[in-house]
């Protein structure tokens, strides 16, 4: 199957596990856990994001008998992100505008190559992705752009409905014109 | 690994219960469940999700919810290996990694899917190990409280809009491109006829 398993509508789904280097678990989880979130945090800048996270897992729950455990000798860093268009394009994106910030945490990866050799990158998130088997979005042609200005715009439209109450027909044209004229 | 922050005494969808740092941003909440699956069992596992992935109807049952953003479930044999300093994990099982992006608070999502579609939840988690199968939700929450991924950080392009919203928003937004593209040359009573009829059709989702 493969890049489709990672994909529907237009929207992708991308899931890398990535061990951290020994003794620097702490450390990666400060760092991930001060991100900034909301307009001022670096996923904003990712005009093609809808939604990302980054966690840790240090040690797998074990359930009981009959499990037989499984002890982990690394801990992960699991960097997830759904967003628009192919992969390729979002690690350029990732690369141009937030290559601090990916640096800060990958960095304490076993192996990472950093941003600034960008085929290294690639290479390296291709090596760490895990495929997804099953991959369900609720609005699967719709870009983060037209989540956003869809909603602003049924917000106009509530908005224009309650001022154009009673207009006779020609006036609800005219306004109609002038307030839609760029919607198409 | 563990839950930090909600106990399984909290009641059901209770607004008291504290938001789990790297869970929620805005109204969006994340979960996410990293859970052994028994050996014999992948196969089956995975020959379910390609016609989840590939049929209309499976689709349209996964999605059936309207506060899911979106979700996805890999099936994890091996962890990646980059070379020293790194040394080699080799897991006992195969591993369900599952990730929900949905409004509101989780018990409310665990609630619907323990009483609305149990039989899915038994099919896709029950040959896990030590699964409490609901209903009822219970035991389930209690279960996904320990296998629950907590900490790190979440983010949400638009963390105030449940699915409803953003649905309603795409319809509403395709009914008023339809509605400019055809006034062109509309006369005013006409306009107004196909503006009304927008607006009863658009209503449900103003």
């Amino acid at each position: 199957m493969g890049e489709s398993r990672n994909r529907f509508g237009t929207a992708y789904a991308l899931t890398v596990f990535t061990p951290i280097l020994p003794g620097q678990t702490d450390e990666v989880r400060s760092i991930i856990e001060a991100v900034p979130r909301g307009e001022a945090g670096p996923f904003a800048r990712l005009e093609q994001v809808h939604f990302t996270r980054l966690q840790i897992f240090d040690q797998l729950v074990y359930q009981g008998a009959p499990q037989k455990p499984d002890r982990l000798k690394s801990a992960y860093l699991v960097f997830t992100a759904s967003f628009d268009g192919a992969l390729d394009p979002f690690l350029d994106a990732l690369c141009e505008r937030i290559p601090a910030e990916a640096d800060s945490w990958w960095s304490h990866c076993v192996g990472y190559p950093g941003t600034a050799d960008r085929a290294a990158f690639k290479r390296y998130i291709q090596h760490n992705k895990v495929h997804t088997s099953l991959f369900g979005v609720a609005y699967p042609t719709a870009s983060v752009a037209d989540v956003r200005e869809s909603l602003a715009l049924r917000e106009r439209v509530l908005d224009f409905a309650v001022a154009a109450q009673g207009l006779d027909a020609a006036a609800l044209q005219e306004r109609f014109r002038q307030t839609f004229a760029e919607t198409r | 690994m563990a839950v930090r922050v909600e106990t399984a005494d909290v009641p059901n969808g209770s607004t008291n219960a504290a938001p789990v740092p790297g869970n929620s941003h805005g109204r969006h909440t994340a979960l996410t469940l990293f859970s052994p699956i028994r050996k014999r069992w992948t196969p089956v596992l995975r020959v379910a999700m390609w016609f989840g992935k590939w049929t209309p109807v499976a689709q349209n049952h996964i999605l059936q919810f309207n506060f899911i953003h979106f979700v996805r479930w890999a099936v994890v044999r091996k962890l990646p290996y980059n070379g020293p300093p790194q040394e080699r994990d080799v897991l006992n099982y195969p591993y369900l990694f599952f990730e929900s992006n949905f409004d509101g608070p989780w018990r409310q999502y665990i609630d619907a899917f323990a009483y609305c579609i149990p039989g899915d939840i038994r099919f896709v988690w029950g040959r896990g190990i030590a699964f409490p199968g609901p209903p009822p939700a219970e035991p389930l929450k209690r279960w996904i409280a320990e296998n629950s991924m907590e900490g790190g950080t979440f983010y949400s392009a638009y963390p105030e809009a449940s699915t409803r919203a953003v649905l309603s928003a795409l319809a509403v937004r395709d009914g008023l491109r339809k509605l400019v593209a055809n006034a062109d040359g509309l006369d005013a009573d006409a306009f107004k006829a196909r503006y009304e009829q927008f607006l009863t059709e658009v209503q449900v989702h103003l």
